[in-house]
């Protein structure tokens, strides 16, 4: 008899993860516990769901006959995780049992403290279950609130800016995805974002709520100035979602430690997706979740691979039609190419060291990404390409001085 | 839609050209099937005058110090300068500077108000640095400058030997007549005499390369040689000559170790060359510039009469020493009296010819001996003897020799007035008052060619602005000066005619210029003048010197004694300097035709492979070529057609197109003694090589003179201007540079910088469209491809601008440098196609129509299929 698989989490993780498992002809049970309402569905296309871009049923990540051979449990969350007796015990006093427990637990928008912030109003963006929340704001011309101005916050932003709310986003750092751009890429994104009618203030964070009859009226910064609003979304960075793991005993730091082969530290246990850590590294990208999901499927079916290395993932996305590509480190202390079209919203810089690339960063026109990742991730001499480098691959061999024959 | 004839403004070959218009605009020009010079055929430069027409760069209002003014105020202003500088510093303070490019009419009303009614014979011509040499040893040897050859002539010679002349380049249309004759005539042989390899050499049996200044060793040796050998045509000399002893006495010495010493010619080239001439009955001599231009260019033409002379070899089909010139009406100038030592018609300072010429003209005030030559009278201007100068339609600043003495001169005369059609020249700028000149296509006149046709130039649609004929301006200053009278013509034929009836006042056979038998032509005959070939006169013969009489005092020919002198010896390198292909003069005119500027595009200076070596240049680096009295940068050619210890530089560039391109800068102004023609082929330059941190290829709208660069140059191109520019400073200090004087402010920029390598590239557009592209790079090697930068102007902005910022467009070829102007062909083209198994001039001609129009690129062609032959054989 084939052992009895759990997953705990329904998210993107374990979508790959099942078609995964089911490339590879797996068969035994299949068990999913999913805290959320809906099941695996496609969580990136949720501001293109705010934004009206996009259908609710376009967000579905796996075929309809899928739930044949697996079991969901929707709306269900795993209180407990016994490892000895290799059960789990959920809020509604379901009882489970597993061989090989998978842990795909995501991770949660990291609240910061705002007083008065326990009120109506105020809210997250992070479940197609928040997104259906936000979609019910009556009315246009609110006025909404974003803390955070990274990838979630701006994304959340872009939606309710699409949907005719005025929108302001608040930044606490320099320049917008600080973590992902250089400042002039954030520079050059932010008055992209001004000219679709975005309010960006940067250096700035919220210090309390008001509200009235229990509901947000407005929100107060920690420079002194006061907003009106009447949504505030919270999107200031996630954090693993770890707690259930230690509290089973699992080795965890930021998040749930795995190795190579996504082992935890209890035998059949394992952990994927945002909720694991390898080394110092966390994960919030498709790219390496979809790479950990093969090694899992491999380990899951007893035919395990090769290890799951870290990589330079490149950060590949779409913000308000404006494309961003982020690959390798953008050092300052390294030879930058810069190409600026400000006017255009076009900014691109690739960072050389030891005619190496080392990184890129593409606004406005990604271009050539995928090419510039290669190049960084073989260490490719690029001495020369360098004429034509920024130009893109075809270019970059055409102005390529010619070589001896 | 209709036909109007007219002729060509360039060369002095003096082609006929058909102009087609439609609606007052002139939309294509061909050559002229019935006109004797060229039958039908047209040179690039001619092909492409439709192109040169327009408004751009067009004066088109009086101005003074800059300011628009009326023509009332401008000429009311000159004619009040003209008498007060003359009144309180006399007639030796005013002088006229003219042009080869004036007609007629306009050259004969300047030189009559000059030398008739201000009492100066201060009237000179940029003909002058052109052929005055070999108007001096015309008459020296005839008694009056008269050429005693045709075009015909040329053909149906069985030798003909080019001195110093690259008619390839400089007068195609001759030098394609000169092919077709010979592959007509396979007897035909064609000498080329040129210290360089030039696209001449293409069509010569013999090419001797002999050392700078040494064609007087060659002629002296050749007459020594002919007498020696008895090949002298005895009765010829008794008959119709004077001064063969003397002249034998001259050369006595000049044998042949002394030649071959002189020339470094080899003992079998020299002796080919004798042999030939000794041997060829119909022998034409053809020079040009590369005798004239010299200190002692009057004795090397007279080497060359010469032998003319004394082998009987004029006066006869197929045979005489024939000077062509080098503008479209250098002659019409010298029958008009348009030189400072000429007086009219063909009449000097002779007592009895000033006498007649007053009478004639009923002059109130008349010169009676030679005014100053083009150097000495700018000489005098800077000096401060002449306080008033009128420049018409030339650019001394640019074409005079010692340019800064030139540029002195211009700064310290009181008044200079400049006429011309061109608003912004080296000479303009320095002017206080310009005045719009009618340009080609909308002046109305006569011209002389070469061979003595005379052709009009007609008038062809409306002048641009405010423009006028020369002679209008001319005539109506003299009318305010009170000479109303003297100068009262309703038109150009009226002027013409005066000249005409001047040209016959009181011949009685004495002058071989005599037009007489035109004086009479109405208005309506005079429109329709076909070419005619003087002298025009009720029984006098159009063969000039046929029967033998020549025109001294004695009715026989001089031989001049003739002792050959070396130019000294050059400490560093000779400077050679000459005509590009597709460029005309100062290019004024053909600087504007971007095709005309893809054959040679940039200002370049040739260099020998060796000395290139030597001074460790490369192709396409920069190089300054300098002596005491300045420094010309340019990009290096390696030209293989120089000889060691020789250099070349182009004579059109200027401060409008170049840094330091004016290459009259480092000719000192030496002059031949007899003719006063200054030296321009020669000077001592020192070879530099110029180190510099920064390359730019630069596209704009704007037409601008960049100042403070160590080099820059600007050809035109569709929509816009290409600069080619180096500099010191680097790159990002020379974008700097660059935006202030380009004055970039408001445009929205897109740049890509490259810090490490200080490779720095930015775009500048207003309103979604191109206005300027810069690619700066530490070397000129990463700049983008030329084509691709010519095309800026015209293509439609991409998608994505910065893109533009590669500096290429994979899948836009590159050409190469145009070698076929007509057609539009490039080198890699060309190339490409003999890869392909095209093997001949007209294989490439029939698969690529290169060189099947105006046949200028017919030599470039040959040389081609040599390399790639030899390439295949390696």
């Amino acid at each position: 008899m084939s052992p009895e698989t759990l997953i705990i989490g329904a998210g993107m993780a374990t979508a790959y993860l099942l078609q995964e498992l089911e490339n590879r002809g797996h068969d035994g049970d299949i068990t999913v516990i999913g805290d959320e309402r809906d099941c695996c569905y496609n969580r990136v296309l949720l501001s293109s769901l705010l934004a009206g871009e996009t259908a609710e049923e376009a967000l579905r990540l796996l075929p309809a006959d899928q739930g044949r051979a697996t079991r969901f449990i929707a709306g269900t969350r795993v209180e407990k995780v016994d490892t000895q007796n290799r059960l789990v015990r959920c809020d509604n006093g379901h009882e489970q049992h597993y061989d090989q427990l998978v842990f795909a637990t995501g991770s949660s928008v990291a609240k910061p403290e705002i007083a008065g912030a326990d009120v109506a109003g105020v809210g997250v963006f992070r479940t197609l279950d928040d997104t259906r929340k936000l979609l019910e704001v009556p009315g246009e011309n609110r006025q909404v609130v974003v803390i955070g101005g990274g990838l979630l916050g701006l994304e959340a932003a872009h939606g309710l800016n699409q949907r005719g709310h005025r929108t302001t986003v608040l930044h606490r750092n320099q320049w917008l995805m600080n973590r992902q751009l250089d400042e002039e890429g954030g520079r050059v994104l932010q008055r992209e974002l001004e000219s679709q009618g975005m309010n960006i203030q940067l250096g700035a964070s919220a210090s309390r709520v008001h509200s009235e009859n229990n509901h947000i009226i407005g929100v107060e910064l920690d420079n002194g100035d006061y907003l009106d609003c009447q949504l505030l979304l919270v999107a200031t960075g996630i954090a693993p979602n770890r707690q259930l793991a230690a509290a089973a005993g699992l080795a965890t730091d930021r998040g749930i430690v795995v190795d190579g082969q996504l082992r935890c530290s209890i035998n059949n246990v394992f952990a994927l997706g945002e909720c694991s850590q390898l080394g110092e590294h966390c994960f919030g990208l498709v790219a390496p979740i979809r790479k950990q999901a093969k090694v899992l499927a491999g380990q899951l079916t007893n035919r395990p691979g090769t290890d799951f290395e870290i990589d330079d993932w490149p950060t590949q996305l779409k913000i308000s039609g404006i494309d961003l590509y982020r690959a390798g480190v953008l050092d300052t202390d390294a030879e930058h190419l810069v190409l600026r079209d400000p006017d255009h919203g076009v900014y691109r810089r690739l960072v050389i060291r030891d005619d190496q690339l080392i990184g890129a960063v593409l606004v406005g026109d990604k271009r050539g990404g995928t090419w510039y990742a290669e190049l960084i991730h073989n260490r490719r001499n690029i001495a020369a390409l360098r004429h034509g480098l920024m130009f893109g691959p075809e270019m970059a061999q055409t102005l390529a001085p010619a070589t001896a024959a | 839609m209709s036909f109007c004839n007219t002729t060509c403004p360039y060369c002095g070959v003096g082609c006929g050209v058909s102009a087609e218009l439609d609606q007052g605009n002139v939309i294509a020009v061909m050559g002229d099937g019935n006109h004797p010079a060229n039958a039908g055929r047209l040179c690039v430069k001619g092909t492409a005058l439709a192109e040169t027409l327009g408004d751009e760069g067009r004066l088109l209002h009086p101005r003074a110090k800059g300011q628009t003014v009326s023509w009332d105020e401008a000429l009311d202003t000159v004619a009040a300068k003209l008498r007060d500088t003359r009144d309180r510093h006399g007639p030796g303070s005013i002088a006229f500077y003219l042009s080869g490019q004036l007609l007629t009419e306009d050259y004969y009303v300047a030189n009559k108000l000059m030398k008739g009614f201000l009492g100066s014979a201060n009237v000179d011509t940029n003909s002058r640095l052109c052929m005055s040499s070999a108007v001096a040893a015309y008459k020296r040897a005839f008694g009056e400058d008269l050429v005693p050859c045709s075009y015909d002539d040329v053909e149906s010679a069985e030798l003909l030997v080019m001195v110093g002349s690259n008619a390839a380049w400089t007068h195609p249309v001759v030098y394609q007549r000169i092919v077709a004759a010979k592959r007509a005539n396979p007897n035909k042989r064609v000498v080329v005499v040129d210290t360089r390899r030039t696209a001449t050499c293409d069509a010569a049996d013999l090419h001797l390369q002999i050392q700078p200044g040494s064609d007087a060793f060659l002629f002296a040796g050749l007459l020594n040689h002919l007498a020696g050998s008895r090949l002298l045509d005895d009765a010829y000399i008794e008959r119709h000559t004077e001064g063969l002893e003397a002249a034998l006495a001259a050369v006595a010495g000049i044998d042949r170790a002394h030649v071959l010493s002189a020339t470094g010619l080899s003992e079998s080239v020299l002796s080919t060359f004798y042999q030939w001439f000794g041997d060829t009955e119909k022998t034409v001599t053809l020079y040009s510039q590369g005798i004239n231009q010299s200190s002692t260019g009057t004795d090397k033409c007279n080497a060359i009469i010469n032998c003319h002379l004394a082998t009987g070899r004029i006066g006869k089909p197929g045979a005489g020493p024939f000077s062509i010139t080098g503008q479209p009406n250098a002659m019409g100038g010298r029958e008009v009296g348009g030189l400072a030592n000429q007086l009219a018609a063909h009449m000097d300072f002779a007592d009895d010819e000033v006498d007649r010429v007053a009478r004639f003209w009923n002059a109130s005030d008349m010169a009676s001996s030679p005014g100053l030559k083009a150097v000495d009278m700018f000489q005098a201007a800077a000096d401060g003897k002449i306080r008033f100068l009128w420049i018409m339609a030339t650019n001394p600043a640019v074409s005079l020799p010692d340019t800064a003495m030139v540029k002195a001169a211009l700064e310290r005369c009181d008044f200079v007035v400049v006429s011309d059609c061109t608003e912004d020249t080296d000479t303009a700028r320095r002017a206080d008052m310009v005045l719009p000149a009618a340009g080609w296509g909308e002046k109305d006149g006569t011209v002389t060619n070469s061979e003595r046709v005379i052709s009009r130039q007609r008038s062809l649609v409306a002048a641009a602005g405010e423009a006028r004929p020369d002679w209008w301006m001319v005539t109506e200053v003299a009318r305010r000066l009170g000479l109303g009278a003297h100068f009262d013509y309703d038109g150009p034929a009226a002027i013409f005619r005066e000249h005409a009836a001047l040209s016959a006042f009181e011949n009685n056979g004495q002058r071989a210029f005599n037009i007489g038998g035109l004086s009479g032509v109405s208005d309506a005959e005079y429109r329709r003048l076909a070419p005619v070939r003087w002298p025009v006169a009720p029984g006098v013969s159009s063969e000039l010197l046929a029967d033998g009489h020549y025109f001294t005092r004695t009715g026989k020919a001089q031989l001049v004694p003739i002792v050959p002198r070396l130019p000294p010896a050059v400490e560093h390198h000779a400077l050679n300097t000459g005509r590009l292909r597709d460029q005309w003069h100062t290019m004024t005119r053909t600087g504007r035709v971007p095709r005309l500027s893809r054959h040679r595009d940039f200002f370049s200076i040739g260099v020998s492979p060796a000395d290139a070596r030597a001074a460790q240049l490369e192709e396409g680096e920069l190089v300054a070529v300098a002596n005491t009295q300045g420094q010309v940068t340019g990009l290096v050619t390696i030209d293989e057609g120089l000889a060691d210890g020789q250099v070349f530089a182009p004579i059109h560039w200027s401060e409008q197109f170049s840094s330091a391109g004016a290459i009259s800068a480092l000719v000192p102004a030496l002059t031949d003694p007899h003719s006063g023609q200054p030296q321009s082929k020669f000077a001592d330059v020192q070879i530099l090589a110029v180190a510099v941190n920064s390359w730019g290829r630069l596209f704009s709208r704007r037409e601008t003179r960049l100042q403070g660069l160590a080099y820059w140059s600007r050809i035109p191109v569709d929509g816009g201007f290409l600069y080619l520019v180096a500099d010191h400073a680097t790159p990002g200090a020379l974008a700097d540079q660059l935006k202030q004087q380009l004055e970039i402010g408001n445009e929205r920029s897109i740049s890509y910088l490259d810090a490490e390598n200080q490779t720095l590239r930015e775009l500048y557009l207003r309103d979604e469209q191109l206005q300027h592209a810069f690619f700066l790079h530490p070397a000129r090697a990463g700049l983008p491809p030329q084509a691709w930068m010519a095309a800026l102007g015209t293509q439609a902005l991409p998608d994505k601008p910065h893109t533009l910022l590669a500096g290429c467009t994979p899948g836009i070829e590159n050409a190469g440098a145009l070698v076929c102007s007509c057609w539009e062909v490039g080198e890699n083209s060309i190339r490409t196609a003999i890869g392909e198994g095209a093997d001949s001039v007209e294989a490439l001609g029939e698969k690529l129509r290169c060189g099947s129009q105006c046949g200028s690129c017919i030599p470039e062609l040959r040389q081609m299929l040599a390399e790639e032959k030899k390439d295949c054989a390696a």
